[in-house]
């Protein structure tokens, strides 16, 4: 079937989290019959459970539309969905440049957001038609004038028109469909140009290998193109081509203007990086689309099996999950305390989060993570620059001239009442302010900059707790400051736990290793000996508290031949103690090691 | 040599900590209940005939509570179908409100050489908080008609609000009362019993504050000649229980009536919990077990180990290597360096240190592969 440009839209959907993108999704592909109401899952886009559970996406999922408008015309519809989270900013641009319009969803109950400005500053930025949708105008509070106002004086967005809907009721979404067809522009592009397409995103399929998830720029591909990539310069024979309905389905071709995918047999993610551009082999484009950036990791953690004898299981899903995940890093790792396991790099705090939740649910692997670092610059005596993600791998004291240490522009959006907590909160936590902005009587956005490695260590629990859930937080990376950074060591028994090391401000050393020796207090269990537990700094012992020694643990009167139920009460003690590591002397629960993250700072 | 253990499974009114098989509400069963008990003990007897057995222990429940007639037909059959040993020891558990000088009469004149009465305290508050049927001075009237005989007491540690002086004073009175043994339990709050509520609010005592209690309970009993030789049992020399020494040495034993367990020929089998199943499968000729097991070698060194370290005089190396044709030392090696200050070895001898005999779980679990 010739497929018209233009009767083609490409666009996608972004909004600040919960205010409704994915159900807005739904709505859609129900009403372009797509799918039944009766057949359809909640949340269609979002496939892994994980995303269905926390309602975020994190992997992006196209889907082709069929519309019938008003003109009487049948309109393809290419909806890109896209993560919401700060964490997936990059993946967000990569599926924007796939699009030429994007859906902007506003809470009517809760105006613009710190997201909704990120990602429409994002859309903008990539020449995208922005199209206003105003939501949740099924709930009493809705304010839609107030939304519409907001977007126009905060985004300079026209949202006079900007269709006021319920995703969750299905009001007004023929609107929105009709202004997809008027508002989006077609795609333009040559069909007879040298191929070009862009990777969004890819996947890896045990029986096809890698599918690419593309946009046809120039060109046609098809079954039996030869095809290769800028980047890694290999050649593959393409064996399908096809669109998402939402199920992949294969096609003759996929023309330019047109979204779906390309299976080559390519066994190598690494092969078909998300931000690289396809062309034929054999008449190839003379340039590359521009705008590739790989994807750089922020948050880095130590990764280690809980049963050590669990390494190469661990080996298997990492190298899987990265299979389908450009951004997460690793490397092997090597602990004194844990033994083998990686270091691994994630985008943010919730990457991180969901790559551990993926092993665990996935891979049914029980995993031990440390607490998440960032990456500090060491200008070393001797002249060379070392970067160093892992707190244990800082050399020492004497060879330190001085290090820098990585800082964001954070923007905080509260209303005005929690303005004082936040600046004390982002004082704490060393930021410095830098600008605020009345934006209505309801709205100020706060501008900071901050070191990330405060905001890796409970800033969001601090900000929530402390604006009861109303700010709303997003940021950027902005380069690194030279900073008066220490290593802070625990010492278990007297011996260092490396798993355990910070690096932190000088300022801060006292107070967190204070609080990590008190968590740590709570978490590890009383055992045979008193256990006395240490933060020191660069050797010398800045807070201490003590683990007891346990001094009953026999069992009591089981009536004495039932010698079985004795075993299987010491077989469940000795479970109990599998959970655990061995760090020198002393039996600690795997969590200890993610726990002194927790503690809490706004007492 | 081997023992036997007979179940009674009636009281007259539940303990708030008891989760035994006993059921006051059944005791119209007893009868019925007795002619399966001679039943089981008839088949079991005749499939061991070639064993001789020393020991016999009837606990529950409270076997005092039914007609001492039935108590002696137990003893009836055993000595009819069973190959016991001259000298044998035959325990009886009393509760001090269900006794009288007719039932200790008839015990003795059946054989019964050894009394276990139980006391828990001796503060009748208390032991009317833990719903017991008797008062202090109820145990002491017990003591009396036991006058002369070899007899034991059972004291518990952690009560609500319990002091180590109370503690104390229960060993005393037993003590007075002419025991020879004194077996010092911890409360222990089981899932289902009224007990686990109080456990539930924080109103038991602390593990340490137990451990507190239980270092001064044994230093007492210590000054009063009553020694420990295992973790929860002192007695004057000479009167340790020799049945309960069976388990700890991993001897051979059957067990008869519901919820009793056994170990023969490296099998360990448990029988039904149920009253009426039980009654049911003996009569119907069915077999009342529940669970069996063959014990695998790696699940029998461990046992001769977990149950042996529970006693003062630990275990007996040689024992071991001839039994299971290992080589201890080798086996275990990385398990003894570890465990060294906890353990004292002398020769062939390895036990755990007295001051860590109250923590010994940790100690055994380590040799468990």
């Amino acid at each position: 079937m010739a497929v018209d440009k233009k009767n083609i839209r490409n666009f996608c959907i972004v909004a600040h989290i919960d205010h409704g993108k994915s159900t807005l999704a739904d709505r859609l592909m129900e009403k372009t019959g797509q799918v039944s109401e009766r057949d359809m899952e909640e949340q269609l886009l979002d496939s892994m459970d994980l995303e269905r559970e926390r309602g975020i996406t994190i992997k992006l999922t196209p889907v082709r539309m069929f519309y019938t408008a008003k003109d009487g015309e049948e309109y393809i519809f290419n909806l890109i969905d896209t993560p919401g989270h700060v964490d997936f900013t990059y993946e967000v641009s990569r599926s924007l440049k796939a699009c030429e319009g994007a859906i902007l969803i506003v809470d009517a109950t809760q105006g613009v957001q710190a997201q909704t400005l990120a990602n429409a500053y994002l859309a903008i930025d990539n020449d995208l038609e922005i199209m206003p949708v105003i939501n949740k105008m099924d709930l009493a509070s809705a304010r839609p004038d107030d939304a519409a106002r907001e977007l126009e004086d905060i985004l300079g967005v026209d949202a006079s028109d900007a269709p006021r809907i319920s995703a969750k009721n299905g009001l007004n979404i023929e609107e929105v469909l009709e202004q997809v067809v008027h508002k989006i522009p077609a795609p333009k592009g040559d069909d007879n140009a040298p191929l070009k397409a862009l990777i969004f995103d890819s996947y890896y399929d045990n029986f096809k290998g890698v599918i690419c998830f593309v946009r046809i720029i120039d060109g046609v591909v098809k079954q039996g193109t030869k095809i290769t990539t800028f980047m890694s310069k290999k050649q593959f024979d393409v064996t399908e081509v096809g669109v998402f309905s939402p199920k992949m389905t294969p096609k003759d071709s996929l023309v330019a203007g047109e979204v779906g995918y390309i299976a080559a047999s390519i066994k190598s993610i690494e092969d078909t990086a998300v931000g690289d551009t396809i062309t034929d082999a054999l008449n190839p484009a003379k340039e590359p689309l521009p705008g590739y950036k790989k994807a750089l990791p922020m948050v880095f953690s130590g990764v280690f099996p809980l049963d050590g004898s669990k390494f190469n299981d661990l080996k298997d899903a990492l190298l899987k999950l990265k299979l389908n995940d450009a951004a997460l890093s690793i490397e092997p790792d090597n602990s004194t305390a844990l033994g083998f396991g990686f270091r691994c790099g994630f985008l943010g705090l919730l990457h991180m989060d969901v790559i551990q939740e993926r092993i665990e649910r996935e891979f049914d692997l029980e995993i031990i993570t440390t607490a998440p670092s960032v990456s500090y610059k060491v200008y070393k005596t001797d002249g060379t620059v070392l970067t160093v993600e892992n707190p244990s791998k800082l050399p020492a004291v004497t060879e330190i001239d001085y290090m820098e240490e990585p800082i964001i522009k954070a923007s905080i959006f509260t209303p005005p009442d929690y303005v004082g907590p936040i600046m004390e909160l982002c004082q704490y936590k060393r930021g410095v302010y830098t600008d605020m902005v009345y934006l209505d009587k309801t709205r100020v956005e706060l501008k900071y900059i901050l070191p990330l490695n405060e905001i890796v260590y409970d800033f969001f629990d601090s900000l929530k707790s402390r604006t009861k859930g109303y700010a709303s937080f997003d940021y950027e990376p902005c380069g690194y400051q030279k900073s008066e950074l220490v290593k802070l060591d625990m010492l278990l028994n007297g011996d260092v736990c490396d798993a355990l090391s910070v690096i932190v401000h000088k300022d801060k050393a006292y107070e967190r290793g204070r609080q990590i020796a008190e968590k740590l207090k709570e978490v590890i269990p009383r055992q045979m000996f008193e256990i006395p537990i240490q933060a020191a700094v660069g050797g010398k012992i800045i807070a201490r508290e003590t683990v007891k020694a346990f001094r009953k643990d026999v069992l009591a009167k089981c009536y004495g031949g039932d010698v079985t139920r004795k075993k299987k009460l010491l077989e469940k003690q000795k479970e109990g103690k599998k959970k655990m590591r061995r760090i020198g002397t002393v039996e600690i629960p795997s969590e200890a090691f993610i726990s002194i993250l927790k503690t809490d700072n706004d007492k | 040599m081997a023992g036997i253990y007979v179940h009674v499974p009636f009281c007259k009114q539940k303990c708030t900590y008891c989760d035994f098989a006993s059921f006051p509400k059944e005791l119209g069963k007893t009868e019925s209940y007795f002619a399966c008990l001679y039943r089981e003990l008839e088949g079991r007897g005749r499939a061991l005939k070639d064993k001789v057995f020393d020991t016999i222990y009837i606990g529950g429940g409270t076997p005092s509570v039914v007609p001492a007639k039935f108590i002696a037909g137990v003893i009836r059959q055993i000595k009819k179908f069973f190959n016991l040993a001259e000298n044998s020891e035959i325990t009886i558990e009393l509760n001090p409100g269900t006794v009288d000088e007719e039932k200790i009469k008839t015990y003795k004149s059946v054989g019964i050489n050894r009394f276990s009465i139980g006391l828990q305290t001796g503060y009748d508050e208390q032991l009317k908080k833990l719903n017991r049927i008797h008062t202090a001075k109820d145990f002491l009237l017990a003591c009396n008609l036991l006058k002369g005989e070899n007899f034991s007491a059972d004291i518990l540690m952690g009560l609500a609000n319990q002091t180590a002086e109370q503690v104390k004073k229960s060993i005393e009175l037993a003590i007075a009362g002419g025991v020879s043994h004194i077996s010092l339990y911890a409360l222990t709050p089981e899932v289902g019993t009224p007990i686990y509520t109080d456990y539930l609010n924080g109103e038991l005592l602390s593990d340490d504050e137990v451990a507190d209690i239980y270092d001064s309970a044994r230093k007492y009993l210590e000054e009063k000649g009553f020694f420990r030789y295992e973790v929860s049992n002192f007695a004057k020399k000479g009167f340790e229980s020799k049945h309960n020494l069976n388990y700890w040495r991993r001897g051979e034993y059957i067990g008869v009536g519901v919820s009793a367990s056994s170990f023969i020929d490296n099998r360990r089998f448990t029988n039904t919990f149920s009253i009426d199943e039980y009654m049911n499968a003996i009569i119907y000729n069915k077999n009342p077990e529940i669970d069996s097991a063959v014990i695998e070698l790696e699940d029998a060194c461990f046992e001769f180990i977990m149950l042996g370290l529970r006693t003062v005089d630990g275990i007996n190396i040689k024992e071991f290597n001839q039994k299971f044709n290992k080589d201890f030392d080798s086996e275990y090696k990385s398990i003894l360096l570890e465990n060294g200050k906890y353990l004292d070895r002398d020769g062939f001898n390895l036990k755990i240190k007295d001051e860590y005999l109250y923590v010994q779980n940790t100690i055994i679990t380590s040799f468990m592969k």
